[in-house]
């Protein structure tokens, strides 16, 4: 599962307010289309557990469904309390795990 | 003149009739398919509130678009008011496609770090419905906001 | 003929509720608006991003930039002027050719053109670019004056089952009208600004697609004769419709329906 984290802006201060992006490269499988070559239904395959901390501590947790769009983009906000790292823990209905981070650096 | 004009129906007829079988043929295939997942809105609701009254409010606002020329990639926002301080934040945000066959789309559990109660993202839409969007305030009252998405099935090119 | 043309008309509007369908049922300015503000987050970043790793370990800037014959420094003007003139290659070629020339000279496998990894390493090329205008010299010498002539005739002439060409739906008289709620894109405004938009993410494909692969795809759902990817039919329509967008500002990834 390849994975982005953004944050915007790029320039911010303690206290600020930035905008968090997660995104994923996932197929998001309903479980109900039909292959076309196959005439099988593709099994359920989607991204259910979307969990994002900064230096360790949970800031926000998602239970995400198969409604979501194919590659689904998630945002959300974070109030810039120190330098640290924003870690986003992803994981779909199969198992399939990744984590990844990106660098909180305030500036003043 | 004549013949441009001519060409112009024609053209579009032509490019469209491959289409139209096909679309029809998915819809039906969707309706007897059920999905893994399927939950109602009703269901979903009362899962999230335990039976609570859900009240609209200004509060909450959802913002998506009233016509969607592709109901595979539908935007979301939501933004909820409130201070997102330790003793007066907004719990959760959770968004909800009424009518597809599994409306749980996402429940997204907040923290006051979060700083703004804010969630985006896109959705697929399997037909014209109401999106909604539920916030669990940290007093453990839940507001709501909805808006309509008219699903249309996207053209030829 | 009149009648006819008329009555055409009229069953096209029938079947499929097509030319000039109610605007009502197309998006306003705000739904616009979400959608253009969907650009900054376009899930083919990641492809992008693959693109440059790819990239990077098959080629990289300098031996890319030496096969062109330029300066690190004059990379982006260079790329923003594809389909051009490549002298190790001795014809016009597209950025994508240049890449499997470049590909070659450093004994790596060559991408094929279709390719997933071409279409993420080009993008990433493309990129590069970004902010620059469409410099595209169709007069700069007699290679590119013969393709953008081959390349509107490409345009014009009428193939397939149904004697429609690229002109039947692309033409000034027509852009703007609808077709099965689709505005007909005028290939050259700023505001589509067609071949600077492309590789864009399609979301009705959920993929990012090249601009050959574009064009490709309105062969077939014209059903005109698919010109393969890399043929000098092909790269000569692509210096004709980039061409039409010259001066336009590249803006890669685009996001499109
Ligand atoms: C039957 C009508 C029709 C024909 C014939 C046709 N197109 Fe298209 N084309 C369309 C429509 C409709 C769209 C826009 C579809 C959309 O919005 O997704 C489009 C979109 C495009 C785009 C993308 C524009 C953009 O930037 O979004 C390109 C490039 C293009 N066509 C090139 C061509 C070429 C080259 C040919 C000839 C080989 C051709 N088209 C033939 C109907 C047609």
């Amino acid at each position: 599962m390849k994975t982005l984290i953004k944050v915007k802006p790029k320039d911010y201060k303690v206290g600020e307010i930035v905008k968090i992006d997660f995104m994923a490269m996932h197929p998001m499988e309903s479980g109900m289309r039909k292959d076309k070559d196959t005439g099988q239904i593709v099994p359920a395959h989607f991204i259910n557990e979307v969990n994002f901390f900064f230096n360790d501590k949970m800031l926000t947790k998602m239970v995400t469904w198969e409604s979501l769009s194919v590659n689904p983009v998630l945002s959300i906000s974070m109030k810039v309390s120190a330098t640290g790292t924003l870690k986003v823990l992803a994981k779909d209905n199969k198992g399939d795990n990744v984590e990844s981070s990106v660098a909180i650096t305030p500036k003043g | 003149m004549e013949r441009r004009s001519f060409l112009k129906g024609f053209g579009a007829v032509s490019a469209c009739v491959a289409l139209v079988p096909t679309i029809a043929s998915a819809a039906d295939e969707a309706k007897k398919v059920k999905g893994p997942n399927e939950m109602s809105v009703e269901s979903a609701l009362n899962a999230i509130t335990g039976g609570k009254a859900v009240t609209p409010s200004s509060k909450v606002s959802l913002s998506a678009p009233e016509i969607a020329e592709n109901g595979a990639v539908v935007p979301v926002k939501v933004s909820v008011e409130s201070p997102m301080s330790a003793n007066d934040y907004v719990k959760a945000i959770h968004v909800l496609a009424t009518k597809n066959n599994n409306s749980r789309c996402a429940n997204v559990y907040l923290t006051p770090a979060n700083g703004e109660a804010t969630f985006a993202t896109r959705i697929k839409l399997g037909s014209t419905q109401d999106v909604l969007a539920v916030a669990e305030m940290s007093n453990g009252t839940f507001l709501s906001a909805k808006q309509n998405v008219k699903v249309t099935i996207g053209g030829c090119g | 003929m009149h009648k006819l043309s008329i009555c055409t008309a009229l069953f096209s509007l029938a079947l499929c509720g097509i030319l000039n369908a109610e605007e009502s049922m197309s998006m306003n300015a705000a739904d616009k608006a979400m959608y253009a503000e969907m650009l900054e987050n376009n899930p083919a970043a990641m492809d992008i991003a693959e693109g440059e790793e790819l990239f990077n370990a098959q080629i990289g800037q300098e031996a890319y930039a030496k096969m062109l014959g330029v300066s690190v420094k004059d990379l982006p003007k260079t790329i923003a002027g594809f389909p051009r003139l490549v002298k190790a290659a001795g014809k016009v070629v597209t950025l994508s050719q240049s890449l499997q020339m470049a590909a070659a000279q450093q004994g790596k496998a060559v991408p094929k053109l279709e390719s997933k990894e071409m279409v993420k390493m080009s993008g990433y090329v493309k990129s590069l670019a970004n902010d620059l205008k469409t410099n595209i010299d169709v007069k700069v010498n007699k290679q590119m004056e013969e393709m953008v002539v081959l390349g509107k005739h490409i345009f014009e002439e009428r193939r397939g089952g149904r004697g429609l060409s690229c002109n039947s739906c692309h033409s000034p008289d027509i852009i703007g009208s609808r077709l099965r709620m689709q505005e007909l894109p005028d290939l050259g405004a700023p505001t589509t600004a067609s071949a600077s938009t492309w590789h864009a993410y399609r979301m009705t494909q959920s993929a990012m697609v090249s601009f050959d692969k574009r064009m490709q795809q309105c062969m077939k759902n014209a059903l005109l004769a698919e010109l393969p990817l890399g043929s000098k039919e092909m790269v000569a329509l692509e210096v004709y419709v980039t061409n039409k967008g010259k001066g336009n500002t590249i803006q890669i990834p685009g996001l499109k329906r």
